[in-house]
This record gives structure tokens, C-alpha cells and sequence, in this order.
């Protein structure tokens, strides 16, 4: 029977950044991959934060398939016909890595998995992991297709659909709809110039993200619309029992999205080339998963690990810094020969040691604003309502900001609950 | 007994996608990957291998697509040689033929040559014959119920007539057809123990001495012109409560475009 | 402006999939189903794989974006007659873009 030092189930970018270290560490690994290619199979919006990437693979931006440079981000409120724009730019041209790139993963996620096979590990696509193996409790090895293979270690990289673990009884975590949403987006082809302009670029490599409330069939999410090279990732993500207790399809909301004229107007000529969907944890510090057990680690989104402070969903920096703190532990286990529950623990120490678990820390108490509906019905709302009475010179007389509040907030929101918000907005995301 | 398998690295023809304006095929973004017709091809090789045999994978394509030929490994061959592709000017059955030609004889010893009858993209029907003509063997086209005892190869040729059932002795260049047999699916084992058969690539002039005059010279095909069909939907809508003037706006939209009759 | 808003059907026609003609990787528990006063499924699903014929929920499974929100729903809202595994390896839905 073959055996392997570690078993990796995934190649997406935990998968890949587990496999990538360990065999640089000199240990044989195997990565099975579902899909037929690396990437075919994964979905994000997506916007790929340097700041980890280029820890563990330095200069990445130059030799990876990255979309454009994120040099803008814009936090839109969506009214009925109106559009309150915050638009923040970097307008730095020098410095490299860039905060931020748009990615697309059925580009990019080959060029980590290549990253992996170079370092030596052997990339197996195509093949479904039907069950682990366990012998006296402890997981041994993998099944796929009637084969089985052996390892010391296996690394569960398989994403937000991880069902591994749960059928093997070693997962007591249940997910539950509320906690979870479904994103589905539409990947729309507009010539390279076209974006560049429209999106106010200098140009072809630089690129904007919009996250965006409001206008989502009266269901709480948001919207989100990234540039790429020569496409558009125009999508929205809702809570699932939101969507089902509104009866609107996902595609519905994300037409009812596009359909907002500042929407319509930034995809306007374009021609829709994929639709995609994708289930997506909430994550946060609250709700992380099981990271490890007796021959196993969990990494990345099948640990529920994601950072959403409501302004960036982060996902997959997250799953490399997971993996990365999975991999020391494994490497640190090896030393020992020990690949128990108590050898692999060094991996959660390890995680809780990352600037991203410290993000985590910071944006707990984000979360209740995902809950607050004002937020996604009222205030998008009200926020054009007030600066349409302030900008428009009409046939009643004009009124002050405080005095425009005060009307438009009239039947929506009392005084009190709008401090309330306030007060949660700032313990969420300011103070 | 050596065989050899010939495979093409094919355009995936699902994939491929027209210019709407100019009617241009868009070759260069179309996926690349072992044709349908080529697992096949594989599975015919190494259902007949007898035992002490060895089957060998041979295709003409770019060396840095050597990773889109591990399914094809994993079903069963002993190696693949790549007659690197990358920087080919030459195309057409006529060249490919040569360089497939030249492939096998410096192989050496070779007794049976499997092909699919047409591949994937192409569609030519050529390669096949024309390479049987340049090895001097016999070819035994669209062969099913393929059966090897000693030298002697015996099959039935599905042609549109009927099936003729015939015996032929090795050395001889075998199509396949999809209705041939049912490939397998590899295992991750088959597809674990793939990793470690060789890849060879050879130059088709450093290796077998052809050079891009002599391919010329062999009869290549030097133009080959080719449209994409672009339908243009008209997407007349009917719409109203009354299902017989519906009916009839259909069938009057239908006349006025000659696609139904009087 | 794009000339008019796809549909569904439309929208999933622009993706690329390998079908697995042999077998289906969506099980649905009729007799869980016929009790479930939700139906979750058949509003989250942004493929609408889950469709009602004849009185049974159905599963178009050649349809399936390989989301994973069915099951959560289903487990959570509905009332967990939904088994959703991956499709064997190398089939279902292949994004060129993802």
C-alpha cells in the first residue's frame, strides 16, 4: 500500500500553502483535488490581500495570475434610485505588493497548486476523497474511488462543503443557516479599456471593489462588484434563511442588484460568461471550527475560518495563514514522531499567534451588524433621502442636514434606535 | 510486442467559440486537452497487450502541455513520447503523419500502431492511413472486437454496409472508433503510479531529423480557411392572452421566414 | 445595456460541465420531503436543482453549481432530506473563470 508523510484533500489555497510548506520541508505529499484542474471547482468574489500571500510566497505579484491591482475601495448604499458613495483610493503608484488584487480562481488557484508541485508534492486532480481512515481513533489515511492511501498526517483542506470530518464522527460542529450565506455572481466580459475608464484607472492594472447595501430584494447581504483585466465580478451574498424565508431566488437578488441604475450603469454593454455560486461561513472568532485531532488538521474555510468586518470578506488570506500555522505544527510533529491530538495542538497556538487571528479579535463584535436589518433596509435608504434634500434646490425651502434627518428618518427609524445602531456601528467597526 | 498509441492534444471543441463579428474561429483561447476519441484509442492498446508487452503513448504537441497527458498515462501506458510541438510551423495530416512516422521508427521494433479513426478537432480521417502508407503496413480501419493470437491480429470493421470481419498479421496500424469499447476511468493508484513513468520529449529536427522544409516537402496543407457559423437569434416575442391570435402571429412570423410552407 | 436579462436556464447554459450520466451525487429522502413544511431547497438553490413533479421534490443534479447550500439549508431549515457528496472525481461543474 502507498504511504505518504501528509495527505492533503483540496487544492485551493490552504490546501496548496499546506502542501507547498511541507514538501519544502522535505516530506512526501500527495494533494488530491476533486476537480480537474486546480481552481475548477472554487468560487470567491475575489479580492486576494498581499500581506499574507507574500509572507509565504514572496513576490507572488510577479509571477501569479493576479486580475487587476486594487487601488480603490468603495463602500456604496443603495436607495431606490439613489447612491451614496464612499470611495477611498490609494493613490500611490509606486509601491508594490498592493494592498489588494482581484483574482480569479480558476486562474489562480493552478498557479498555487504549481507552487506546491515544484516544491514537490505530487497533485493528484480529478479524484473525490470519499472517507478517512481511521484505525483506534486515530485518522491514518484516505479513501477514493475503492483506493486506499496512507499517511502519518492528513491536512482537510476541502473547503466550506467539508464533509470529511462529519462522516467519519469526528465532527460535532453543526452548521447552521443562519451562520452561513450564499453568494452567487455573474462574471461579465467588457473590453479591458472600457473598465479601465469607466472605473477611472490609469490603467489596465489597476483595478477598484465595490462592497455595497442596499437594493438586495429586501434580503439581508450586500452587494459586491470587482474589476478584472477584461471582466467584471459582479455578485451578492445573502444570509440563507434570509433568501429562503423571502422566497427570492439567489439569481433574483443578484437581478434586482444589477438592475439598480448605479449598478446597471457600471456593467452596462457588458456580456455575462459564467454564473457562479458559492456557500460562504460567516466565520469570526466565535465560530471557528475544529482545527485538529489525532492525525488530522482542518485549514482554511473547512475550519469556518473567515474574517467578513462587513467592509472586506476575507477568505482566502485566512486560509494560507491557517495553513501555514498547520504546517509548523505538522513539521514540529514530525521532529517528535507524534502526530496525536496533543503533538498537532502547537497548530492552534500557532494560528492564535497570526495577525489574522488578532483580526479576527478585533472585528467580534462586527458581527450583530450583519444581523441589524436597518442596515440593509433603512439606512441605504435614508442616506440618499438626506442628501437629496441637502443637494437639491426645489420648490420647498431647503433644510439643514439635522433637520433633513430628522423628516426622512420620520416612520423608518425612531431617534433612539438610530443611536443604538450607531453606537453598535462603532463598537463594530470604529472603536 | 510493442504498441504504440497515438494520442492527440485536441481542441475542445464544446469550448470553442466564434467572433461573432468577423467569424473568426477564437483557436488560441480554446482549451486543449486528450481528445474523446484518444481514451479510446488507450483502451483498445491496453485491453490487447499480451503479457511481456509494453504500450507506448506518442503525440505531437507543445512539451509544456506534458501535465494534460496524465489521465492518459495513468490508463495504462509504460511511457509517453512528446514530439515537442512548440515551435511548428507545419500542419495538416500530411506533416503530422511524417513526424508520427519518424516517431515510430526510431522507436524501434514496433508491431502494432493503435490511432483513433479522426480526431477530436481535425476530423481529416488521414493521419491514420497516410501514416500506414509511410511505415509500408497494412491498415485496418474502424476496428471492433479486436482479438490477438501470436502475430496475427483479427477484428470486425464496422463499415456502413456492415461489418467485416478480417485477420491481419502484425506489424499493421489499427483506428479505433468510439463505439470501439469503454475506456476506464484511472484510479488514483493507476493515476499514483503514473507519476513515476517517464516522459520523453523529442525535437522534431534535433531528434528525428526533420526539419520544417522537409515537412513542407512532405505535402503539408498550406492554407486552410475556416468560418465560424453565427446564428443570429431574432427573438420575436408574442405575447397576449388570446392563445389562437398568438397561434396565428406565430404561424404568420413563420411563413414570412419560409420556415414552414403553405 | 445588455439587451435583455438572461434567465436561469440561460445563465447555466453559459457554464461548463462534465455530467456524470452514470449517477446522480444529489439523494433526496422523499419521506422527509413529503413532511417538510419549508422547502427550503427549493428557493436557495441558486441553480434551482430542486424542483416539485408530481407531488416529489426531484433533484436536477446535471444543474448543480456545487454551492453546498442545499444541504446546510435543508439540515437547518428543512427537514434534512437532502444527502449532498461531491461528484465523482473529475465530473460536475468546471469553472473557467470561478
Amino acid at each position: 500500500m502507498e504511504k505518504f508523510d501528509a495527505i492533503v484533500v483540496g487544492a485551493g489555497p490552504a490546501g496548496a500553502t499546506a502542501a507547498y510548506l511541507l514538501a519544502k520541508a522535505g516530506m512526501q505529499v500527495i494533494v488530491i483535488e476533486r476537480g480537474e484542474t486546480p481552481g475548477s471547482k472554487n468560487v470567491s468574489g475575489a479580492l486576494l490581500f498581499s500581506q499574507v500571500y507574500s509572507e509565504i510566497f514572496p513576490k507572488f505579484w510577479e509571477s501569479a495570475p493576479l486580475e487587476r491591482a486594487i487601488v480603490g475601495h468603495a463602500i456604496t448604499f443603495l436607495g431606490e434610485q439613489t447612491s451614496v458613495n464612499l470611495d477611498y483610493r490609494d493613490l500611490d503608484e509606486g509601491h508594490v505588493p498592493h494592498n489588494a488584487y482581484s483574482v480569479l480562481r480558476a486562474r489562480f488557484d493552478p498557479w498555487m497548486a504549481q507552487q506546491a508541485e515544484d516544491a514537490g508534492a505530487m497533485l493528484m486532480p480529478g479524484f473525490t476523497v470519499d472517507k478517512l481512515l481511521q484505525e483506534n481513533g486515530r485518522v491514518v489515511g484516505i479513501e477514493a474511488g475503492g483506493d486506499a492511501l496512507m499517511a502519518d498526517v492528513v491536512v482537510v483542506a476541502e473547503g466550506t462543503r467539508s464533509g470529511l470530518l462529519k462522516e467519519a464522527g469526528l465532527r460535532t460542529d453543526e452548521y447552521h443557516a443562519s451562520d452561513v450565506s450564499i453568494g452567487v455572481k455573474d462574471v461579465i466580459a467588457l473590453p479591458e479599456d472600457v473598465i479601465t475608464n469607466r472605473f477611472q484607472c490609469l490603467n489596465a492594472d489597476e483595478g477598484v471593489a465595490y462592497t455595497c447595501v442596499g437594493h438586495t430584494g429586501g434580503v439581508e447581504g450586500g452587494g459586491f462588484l470587482y474589476t478584472n483585466k477584461d471582466t467584471l465580478s459582479v455578485g451578492v451574498v445573502a444570509k440563507i434563511d434570509a433568501v429562503y424565508k423571502s422566497k427570492l431566488q439567489p439569481h433574483a437578488i443578484l437581478n434586482e442588484f444589477k438592475a439598480h441604475p448605479f449598478i446597471s450603469r457600471l456593467i452596462a454593454g457588458g456580456e455575462i460568461v459564467e454564473y457562479s455560486a458559492q456557500a460562504i461561513h460567516r466565520g469570526g472568532v466565535h465560530l471557528i471550527g475544529q482545527l485538529y485531532g489525532d492525525g488530522y488538521v482542518v485549514v482554511g474555510s473547512a475550519a469556518r475560518l473567515l474574517l467578513n468586518n462587513v467592509m472586506t470578506l476575507r477568505g482566502m488570506d485566512v486560509a494560507v495563514a491557517s495553513a501555514a500555522a498547520a504546517a509548523k505544527a505538522i513539521l514540529a510533529a514530525r521532529e517528535m514522531g507524534d502526530y496525536s491530538h496533543t503533538a498537532l495542538a502547537g497548530y492552534e497556538q500557532n494560528f492564535k499567534a497570526t495577525n489574522v487571528y488578532k483580526d479576527m479579535v478585533t472585528f467580534k463584535d462586527t458581527y450583530p451588524l450583519l444581523e441589524n436589518e436597518r442596515l440593509f433596509h433603512v439606512y441605504p435608504e435614508l442616506a440618499g433621502a438626506v442628501l437629496g434634500d441637502m443637494f437639491t434646490v426645489g420648490a420647498k425651502p431647503s433644510k439643514k442636514g439635522l433637520k433633513a434627518l430628522r423628516d426622512d428618518m420620520r416612520g423608518k427609524v425612531s431617534l433612539w434606535q438610530m443611536l443604538m445602531d450607531m453606537n453598535q456601528i462603532g463598537k463594530g467597526l470604529v472603536r | 510486442m510493442k504498441i504504440v498509441a497515438c494520442i492527440k492534444y485536441s481542441l475542445t471543441l464544446s469550448e470553442l467559440k466564434v467572433d461573432p463579428a468577423t467569424r473568426e474561429l477564437r483557436l488560441a483561447t480554446t482549451p486543449q486537452r486528450v481528445g474523446t476519441i484518444d481514451r479510446n484509442v488507450l483502451e483498445a492498446a491496453v485491453v490487447l497487450k499480451p503479457e511481456g508487452s509494453t504500450v507506448h503513448g506518442l503525440t505531437l504537441a507543445p512539451a509544456g502541455a506534458r501535465e494534460a497527458f496524465r489521465e492518459a498515462i495513468a490508463m495504462g501506458l509504460d511511457d509517453l513520447t512528446i514530439v515537442d510541438s512548440t515551435n511548428w510551423a507545419a500542419g495538416g495530416p500530411m506533416a503530422t503523419a511524417a513526424v508520427l512516422a519518424a516517431a515510430i521508427q526510431k522507436m524501434g521494433d514496433v508491431d502494432l500502431v493503435v490511432c483513433g479513426e479522426a480526431s477530436d478537432d481535425g476530423v481529416t480521417y488521414q493521419v491514420p492511413p497516410r501514416l500506414a502508407e509511410r511505415l509500408g503496413w497494412p491498415l485496418l480501419a474502424y476496428a471492433r472486437n479486436i482479438a490477438l493470437a501470436g502475430a496475427t491480429l483479427t477484428a470486425d470493421r464496422d463499415l456502413d454496409i456492415g461489418m467485416q470481419s478480417v485477420a491481419c498479421d502484425l506489424p499493421l496500424v489499427l483506428t479505433v472508433t468510439q463505439e470501439t469499447n469503454t475506456p476506464r476511468r484511472p484510479t488514483l493508484m493507476d493515476a499514483v503510479k503514473a507519476k513515476k513513468k517517464p516522459v520523453v520529449v523529442w525535437q522534431p529536427e534535433a531528434d528525428l531529423g526533420l526539419s520544417a522544409e522537409a515537412l513542407q516537402a512532405a505535402g503539408g496543407v498550406t492554407r486552410i480557411a475556416q468560418e465560424g457559423i453565427v446564428i443570429a437569434r431574432k427573438e420575436q416575442l408574442f405575447q397576449g392572452d388570446d392563445m389562437k391570435a398568438l397561434a396565428n402571429q406565430l404561424l404568420d412570423a413563420l411563413l414570412a421566414e419560409h420556415v414552414v410552407a403553405e | 445595456m445588455s439587451a435583455r436579462t438572461l434567465t436561469l436556464d440561460d445563465l447555466l447554459g453559459l457554464d461548463r460541465y462534465e455530467i456524470d450520466e452514470e449517477q446522480s451525487h444529489i439523494q433526496v429522502d422523499q419521506s422527509r420531503c413529503q413532511r417538510c413544511q419549508l422547502q427550503p431547497c427549493l428557493t436557495v438553490c441558486p441553480a434551482a436543482v430542486y424542483v416539485v413533479t408530481e407531488g416529489e421534490v426531484t433533484a436536477r443534479y446535471e444543474n448543480c453549481l456545487e454551492c453546498g447550500t442545499c444541504q446546510i439549508a435543508c439540515d437547518s431549515g428543512g427537514a434534512g432530506g437532502i444527502t449532498w457528496r461531491p461528484p465523482r472525481g473529475g465530473f460536475g461543474i468546471a469553472f473557467r473563470y470561478g
